[in-house]
């Protein structure tokens, strides 16, 4: 009988020993060990999905491996979808690479949580003042700043310039363009079967929060968790537009509303819609993948009643807390940020560069291209949103706001019930 | 049988002294234990204690946070849940989708097993074709119906126009979403239920069919009163396991439609998923889990006891 005990209790050991090795492997900091010698390998986490932009990573850390054999870099690639999941999993198991690419309005409850690293005191000093105060400020959490802000994505519209001169229609060439413009320009160009505007909105908060500060719809008040809403006439603007466009008017795609910005993009290159609004990155596919002779121009960015302004939401590369070796992320990302790699990178994704140095650098790179000369005209419109600052945004645009837009959109609730779920969600979540 | 067993045993054992047969039992069960041990360690060590942890975590407010605190906070997220309306929307269009599910995979499956059954040439090729969703994962199924109900592209709106029938917006638009989920999910869940309800047909003997064909049965009745008697079982546990895989299933409405448009693909599995990777209160996410095991089990008992019920009125 003592044999029979002993034997289980040899199981039972062993079992206990097997699963806490298990857990230790997980626990180490994602796979940072040193290598042969004294040489650090980090593990840098990308999410440039596009052909070009991956290319254009791949170089500048074939460039730093080459030149730093005592620290080596590799890339982990990953996409952009799912990957706020796949990072609270990756920091919940301990096993987060070192290096983070993601976006500041979601890397705020990272932040929150405690698992990024302040790099206040690594960054370079010249980077440092060439990125405006206020690009630094949206990556800045209880004055640790998180992260290096990297490139910044606006609205464009795009426009089938065939179809618009068949309609009549003179491409805008003013500095802005106003909404109205953009209605008139939508029902002059809805003929037969087609339509003026297709326009993406399965996901719709980001592109709402982002275009309402062109009417000064700011939404939040406060920080972190004192935050509060207020969902005005200032905020309603621009989807009340969309529905009036889409229900009144009858200028916007319907099934577009409920598509992704990219199988939009398949009805404009079809002619079925004359105009598009997208991500301005979408003009490095649209160049690449648009049919041959397709006629199409990147319109003027689109002015509220208080002006041309779009939130500025930077992409991000921010440091995992746990990280061995921190300062050498740190000084990595300095490099990585440099004008001109920030620069290639920039232009290979078409997004605005948030250093100076790589905006010019674009601008002579881009000079004979006309898409580029708007995408860099939407970018002085950009400033930093109050909800950047908000911690349970992130919850909160995912559980709440994105239903409500898109029963909203598909005419399923009034504008007045949409601003109800709005506030009344926040208040359920933030308690 | 075990009782039976116990009865010889003891009638063997009865005259002998109580305190060696006592002694004989002991021995045949420390064996036995030995013999259990290896196959129950997995088991305890994956399945019972992340189990019971899971359960645990219900009643502390957990959450993802780095180093967090947990406290136990006792029924704190049960009583917050119960106030929670949007939990309980979703949890009725968990109801309503693997009810639908369950029943009308029944209904489907039931005409194809009938088909398969009967003395058809070919039989072995479409026996193995009814077999292929079963084949395919999940998420493998959600991207191929995500193309045919692809509103611009598909070909099920391709169809409809060549007829110049207008397309449908099947999973963007709010009254078609559920119901186009739901046919993706029996299609799914087909080849399972269909291949047991095989198996019962099969073990239904051909004489009773042939003495009611020769008394004048025609086929319909042959069906209700022979086929359909002896699935009995079967169809009680399929239809109970597939409500059971249904409510909980993840992937297949996941890739699909994310729950939306607007929530209203939002089942429970989803919606407890959301809380806890996206809000990061797993303390939270792990309270709605335990309600939905107990919601589970309360409709399933309640299924239960009635089929016992009759099958006891049966037999008396």
């Amino acid at each position: 009988m003592k044999r029979i005990r002993g034997f289980g209790a040899v199981a039972v050991a062993g079992a206990v020993a097997l699963a806490l090795t298990g857990c230790q492997q997980g626990s180490s900091s994602g796979g940072s060990e040193s290598g042969e010698g004294d040489a650090v390998t980090l593990q840098f986490q990308s999410l440039s999905d596009q052909p070009a932009t991956q290319e254009a990573v791949k170089t500048i850390v074939d460039k730093w491996n080459a030149d730093n054999d005592d620290v080596q870099v590799e890339i982990v690639q990953a996409g952009w979808d799912g990957t706020y999941d796949k990072l609270i999993t990756q920091f919940a198991g301990g096993t987060a690479p070192d290096i983070i690419h993601y976006e500041a309005s979601s890397i705020a409850s990272f932040a929150s949580d405690g698992y990024l690293a302040d790099l206040t005191d690594y960054i370079d000093a010249d980077l440092k003042s060439d990125i405006s105060e206020g690009v630094w400020d949206s990556v800045t959490r209880d004055g640790e700043i998180i992260a290096y802000p990297s490139t910044l994505q606006s609205y464009m519209v795009f426009a089938n310039a065939d179809l618009l001169e068949a309609a009549g229609v003179e491409v805008p060439s003013g500095d802005t363009m106003t909404w109205e413009e953009l209605q008139e320009i939508a029902k002059a160009t809805t003929t037969g079967g087609n339509y003026g505007l297709g326009w993406g909105l399965a996901s719709p908060t980001a592109t709402m929060m982002s275009l309402a500060l062109g009417y000064d719809g700011g939404f939040f008040d406060g920080e972190g968790t004192e935050a509060s809403i207020e969902v005005g006439d200032a905020e309603l603007a621009v989807p009340e537009l969309i529905h009036e466009m889409a229900y009144t008017d009858k200028s916007i795609e319907p099934t577009s509303l409920t598509q992704s910005g990219s199988d939009v993009l398949a009805s404009f290159y079809g002619g079925k819609v004359a105009m598009t609004v997208q991500g301005s990155y979408q003009a490095a596919n649209i160049a690449k993948d648009a049919p041959e002779g397709f006629n199409w121009v990147a319109l003027p960015p689109l002015e509220g009643s208080a002006g041309a302004i779009q939130a500025a939401n930077p992409q991000t590369y921010s440091v995992n807390i746990d990280s061995e070796h921190v300062e050498e992320s740190a000084e990595f990302l300095n490099f990585f940020m440099n004008g001109e790699n920030l620069a290639s990178i920039a232009y290979a994704d078409a997004l605005i560069p948030s250093s100076d140095s790589a905006r010019a650098e674009v601008e002579t790179m881009a000079a004979d291209e006309p898409a580029w000369t708007q995408v860099l005209a939407s970018g002085n419109g950009l400033e930093g949103p109050p909800f950047l600052k908000v911690e349970k945004y992130a919850e909160w645009k995912d559980t709440v706001a994105t239903p409500a837009y898109q029963q909203y959109l598909a005419d399923q609730i009034t504008s007045e019930e949409l601003s109800a779920q709005l506030s009344d969600g926040w208040t359920d979540i933030n308690g | 049988m075990s009782t039976a067993t116990k009865t010889r045993r003891e009638a063997k054992e009865d005259p002998r002294p109580v305190k060696r047969a006592g002694h004989r039992v002991r021995a045949q069960r420390r064996e036995a234990i030995v013999l259990v041990i290896p196959a129950l360690l997995p088991i305890l060590i994956f399945s019972v204690i992340p189990l019971v942890s899971g359960v645990a975590l219900g009643f502390t407010d957990a959450t993802l946070a780095r180093n967090a605190e947990i406290n136990f906070i006792g029924l704190g997220n049960f009583i917050e849940l119960f106030g929670d309306h949007r939990f309980w929307g979703s949890f009725g269009i968990g109801i309503v989708w693997a009810g639908a599910v369950a029943l009308l995979t029944l209904i489907a499956a039931m005409g194809l097993a009938l088909l398969l059954n009967s003395d058809l040439r070919l039989k072995g090729l479409t026996r193995v074709l009814a077999l292929i969703p079963w084949a395919m994962p999940p998420v493998v199924i959600a991207i191929v119906w995500r193309m045919i109900y692809n509103p611009n592209s598909g070909p099920l709106n391709g169809v409809l126009e060549s007829f110049g029938i207008p397309g449908v917006n099947w999973l963007g638009d709010f009254s078609t979403a559920l119901p186009a989920v739901i046919v993706v999910g029996v299609w799914a869940g087909i080849p399972q239920t269909t291949v047991l309800l095989l198996a019962g047909m099969q073990s239904i003997s051909a004489e009773q069919h042939e003495a009611a064909a020769v008394d004048g049965a025609g086929a319909f009745r042959r069906f209700w009163h022979i086929t359909l008697p002896g699935l009995r079982p079967i169809i009680f546990a399929v239809t109970a396991l597939d409500f059971i895989w249904q409510f909980n299933s993840f992937g297949l409405i996941y890739v699909l439609t994310e729950g939306g448009p607007g929530g209203r693909t939002m089942i429970p599995p989803l919606f407890t998923y959301l809380e806890a990777f996206r809000n990061r209160e797993i303390g939270y996410a792990s309270a709605m889990g335990d309600v939905l095991v107990i919601a589970i089990l309360l409709i399933l008992s309640l299924y239960l006891v009635n089929q016992f019920r009759q099958t006891k009125e049966a037999r008396s």
